[in-house]
């Protein structure tokens, strides 16, 4: 792989905010995710990647440059931020346009009609962006990163507020700039979404790189993890001594009127709660995953529990 | 051969619009109407024709406008207007998270700040110098007055609209800031010693308008060439301030 994006032990802190700490990573083409729940240091990773903020240590080299100190290196970079705004008293042609005009391209209103084109706004559209709805909004900020057809693209949560029809759109967009040579690297903290890029994942959580690779590899480790399940029943004692010594448990315990389990295979778990709860007539009311939710996912990644 | 679309002239422009808004117009421009108002009954009551001041005699009605000029246009509308719109011209898309769209383009810092400050500066010309010079003619003051006023107010302009433009990038607080400036430092601090006075715009812009006027004014002690050479290079020195800002800073 020929790293486009290549991070050497880059940290970045705030103060006392540490938000990035001690990444490395490379990316080379084709589309990569970078996943991570808020406050992981994503976007403090991806604004270093566009050189809207320098690395407190470490370096960042984008297309062999300094994207902080090489000005002409704006030119090969496409950023779609996370913010929402955008100047909005200007139509989305002139949005797009303003933005060619600054990168200098040599015809910025048939540069701006075409991007627009690909994110499926109309360019003869007079409406200021101000009165647009969160998905025209994105797909402008899209257009605007496109324009200049640059080698790396940075998309910061760029689905957000979109539809599903307009969601798969931009998730095939995405993958054609992948397949055509472009480096794409897309955060999301939506494991989902990110499953749909099919892609190359990075994982972030707390600041650290927790995980890097294929994310079938990736999701199978999540898969594999101890998985804890909350199980409420009209009788949570005989529930509890029911599933002891059933397979893949490793661990009962009571609190209140629920029985918690730590399983290995919640499967085979959700498979063992059905057979005890019939054989000993007890009514169930109510089987949660309590920790299948992304922090807990990056928890275990990050910290092993 | 094409050429290629200038980056200046897009930026200012996209500065512009975004300044002009109804209420701000519509507060600064009642800010004008009511020194046209003021200065119109200052030249409607009677003065004497000739007054005496500082061992000079000049005439009433100059002395009357040259004054109010001082106190309500120097003092008030200049500074106020001018941190209106500059402080909002790279300040306003620094809050918001837009100034992305700009900073991440391969447009010299500097040209981005000089646009956006010229932007700002051609808003606040028209609604600041124009309503004082009305003003000032109302008052009787004659033309020289209005010379005074307009080249006194035009030259502060510069000065205020560049340290209000890098206040913008400096602190998310500009308003509060600046208007601590103007009022506290300004208005206050620099009134109690000729050191902290060469540290205000006002001394420069009342020096000037004195020298045009001929009417003694507290608080002046620059030279005419100074106090229109000054004010200039401290608009230029705290755009050179921002542009090292904006290059250094972090972006959102």
């Amino acid at each position: 792989m020929s790293a486009l994006i290549e991070v050497d032990h880059a940290s970045k802190w705030f103060g006392e905010l540490v938000a990035v700490s001690d990444v490395s990573f490379e990316v080379g083409p084709g589309v990569t995710a970078l996943l991570g729940p808020n406050g992981a240091g994503t976007s403090t990773v991806l604004r270093m990647l566009c050189g809207l903020t320098p690395p407190s240590q470490g370096t960042v080299r984008v297309l062999g440059g300094d994207p902080r100190r090489d000005l002409e290196l704006t030119r090969r970079i496409g950023l779609v931020p996370q913010q929402e705004a955008l100047f909005d008293n200007l139509s989305a042609f002139e949005f797009v346009q303003l933005a060619a005009v600054l990168l200098r391209l040599p015809d910025p209103a048939d540069a701006a009609r075409r991007a627009l084109d690909v994110v499926e706004l109309p360019a003869d559209d007079k409406r200021p962006v101000g009165s647009f709805s969160k998905g025209m909004r994105q797909r402008v900020k899209v257009a605007q990163a496109l324009v200049a057809d640059p080698e790396v693209v940075v998309l910061d949560e760029p689905l957000t507020g979109l539809d599903p029809r307009q969601r798969l759109h931009l998730i095939a967009l995405f993958q054609r700039l992948g397949a055509d040579g472009r480096c794409v690297l897309v955060s999301s903290h939506v494991l989902d979404e990110v499953e749909r890029f099919g892609s190359r994942v990075l994982v972030m959580a707390q600041g650290r790189l927790a995980a890097e690779g294929d994310f079938r590899d990736i999701r199978e480790l999540m898969d594999d993890r101890p998985h804890r399940i909350r199980i409420r029943t009209d009788d949570p004692r005989r529930l509890a001594a029911g599933l002891l010594g059933a397979d893949g448990v490793v661990g009962v315990r009571l609190e209140g009127d629920a029985t918690i389990v730590d399983t290995l295979d919640a499967a085979v778990l959700r498979r063992a709660v059905a057979v005890v709860a019939r054989d000993r007539g007890l009514r169930l009311h109510e089987v949660t995953p309590l920790d299948d939710d992304l922090e807990s996912v990056f928890r275990y990644l990050v910290e092993g529990r | 051969m094409r050429t290629l679309a200038p980056t200046r002239l897009p930026i200012y422009r996209l500065v512009l619009r975004s300044q002009v808004t109804r209420a701000r117009l519509a507060a600064l421009l009642g800010l004008g109407l009511v020194g046209i108002v003021v200065g119109a009954a200052l030249g409607a009551s009677p003065r004497a024709d000739l007054a005496l001041e500082n061992n000079l005699i000049v005439p009433g009605q100059l002395l009357t406008g040259t004054r109010f000029v001082n106190t309500f246009g120097l003092s008030l509308v200049v500074p106020v207007t001018a941190l209106v719109f500059a402080a909002a011209a790279l300040g306003d898309p620094d809050e918001e998270g837009t100034l992305v769209y700009l900073w991440l383009r391969p447009v010299r810092r500097s040209r981005l700040v000089f646009a956006a400050a010229a932007a700002s500066f051609t808003v606040a010309w028209p609604v600041v110098v124009i309503p004082l010079g009305i003003a000032a003619a109302a008052t009787g003051g004659g033309a020289d007055l209005v010379t005074g006023t307009i080249g006194s107010a035009t030259v502060a302009l510069v000065a205020y609209t560049g340290i209000f433009c890098a206040l913008g990038l400096v602190t998310k607080r500009s308003l509060v800031w600046g208007l601590l400036y103007i009022f506290i430092w300004e208005g206050f601090v620099a009134t109690a010693a000729d050191t902290a006075a060469q540290m205000a715009v006002r001394t420069y812009s009342r020096s000037l308008l004195e020298s045009i006027t001929d009417v003694p004014l507290r608080g002046t002690f620059v030279d005419t060439p100074a106090s229109i050479i000054v004010p200039l290079l401290v608009g230029v020195v705290a755009l050179a301030f921002a542009t090292w800002r904006l290059t250094r800073r972090d972006i959102d």
